[in-house]
């Protein structure tokens, strides 16, 4: 499900099919490092709503959790671990997702199921050879989300 | 001049009650005459058929996923759309183009999806499973099954619809 009119009052109709919330993290910049940051948002983007396509049925995907890459860590840190308890009252499970490695050591330690991507540069790249590529990147991250909920039942 | 037959007041207002009375009738009839032949004049189901790139040669009795894209005008913004499609020949040679949207949540369902249930399509979200013709199993969460894509061959080549159709309750 994505968070729209529609799809939102079909979320709250079952919700207890939708045990699974899907989090992208995006940086935003105005520095030297700004086109990245733009590429880097068009990829989660690319990557989650292809997940999305896969499990509409069992997963939200959620507006990015954006931020200036230039804010303070604490003040980062703090603002999204309130997400992910908001996020973990209400879902079985809570995948985030990020081309920013600096949320690494960070989420890891605290034992959250967190997804880095290298983001590719899509700039050059032709529809066609994009989404070949996307389409790959997605397939392997798929069975991420299955052996999860495999986990999870079988336990 | 004066032989000229002239046209006396009394005819120039039936005249003119006659052209405008026609009009009003006209302007009542003709939207009743174009609903009634409409169905007749709508475009054949082969102006929305999407070419896949799949050879009819190439269709065996073994679901194969087929993707198609083609442009959607979606209010003012276009954008391409991407179908999927899973492929085969039933027992009389007939093809059957089923839509991998599942019935329940709307996940992408695959053909052998899970080892443990060979020759059905099952989704990977709540574990619905479905028959090779597409219908559902019983006990398991969807409620109905597969939607079917139309289809044509045109030159050896198939063609199917932008949209899948539901089919009725198993």
């Amino acid at each position: 499900m994505r968070w729209t009119a529609k799809e939102s009052a079909l979320f709250f109709e079952s919700k207890e099919y939708i045990d699974t919330a899907l989090v992208p993290l995006t940086p935003i910049a105005f520095d030297e490092q700004g086109r990245e940051t733009g590429n880097a948002n068009e990829f989660i983007q690319l990557i989650t709503m292809n997940i999305e396509k896969q499990f509409k049925g069992r997963i939200l995907l959620l507006p990015a959790f954006t931020y200036f890459h230039s804010e303070s860590d604490d003040w980062k840190n703090q603002l999204l671990a309130s997400w992910l308890n908001e996020l973990k009252s209400n879902f079985k499970h809570v995948f985030i997702i990020s081309t920013d490695q600096s949320w690494k050591p960070i989420l890891e330690k605290s034992g959250n199921e967190f997804i880095w991507l290298p983001a590719v540069p899509l700039e050059h790249l032709e529809d066609e050879y994009k989404t070949t590529i996307i389409e790959g990147q997605v397939k392997q991250l798929l069975n991420l989300f299955v052996m999860k909920w495999q986990n999870a039942v079988s336990q | 001049m004066s032989d000229k037959q002239r046209v006396t007041r009394r005819q120039f207002l039936t005249y003119t009650l006659m052209g405008v009375g026609g009009f009003m009738a006209a302007g009542t009839v003709m939207p009743m005459l174009r609903f009634a032949v409409d169905p007749a004049l709508q475009a054949k189901a082969g102006g929305d058929l999407i070419a896949t790139g799949l050879k009819e040669s190439e269709i065996t009795n073994e679901p194969q996923r087929v993707d198609f894209k083609f442009d959607q005008q979606d209010g003012w913004y276009e954008s391409q759309v991407t179908q999927s499609a899973w492929v085969y020949k039933d027992n009389n040679g007939d093809i059957i183009a089923l839509s991998p949207i599942c019935k329940h949540l709307g996940c992408t369902v695959n053909w052998n999806g899970n080892e443990e249930f060979p020759n059905q399509f099952y989704c990977p979200c709540h574990f619905g499973r479905y028959e090779k013709d597409g219908t559902n199993v019983k006990g398991t969460p969807p409620r109905g099954p597969l939607d079917r894509y139309d289809y044509e061959i045109k030159d050896g080549v198939l063609y199917l619809s932008m949209r899948a159709k539901p089919r009725g309750g198993a």
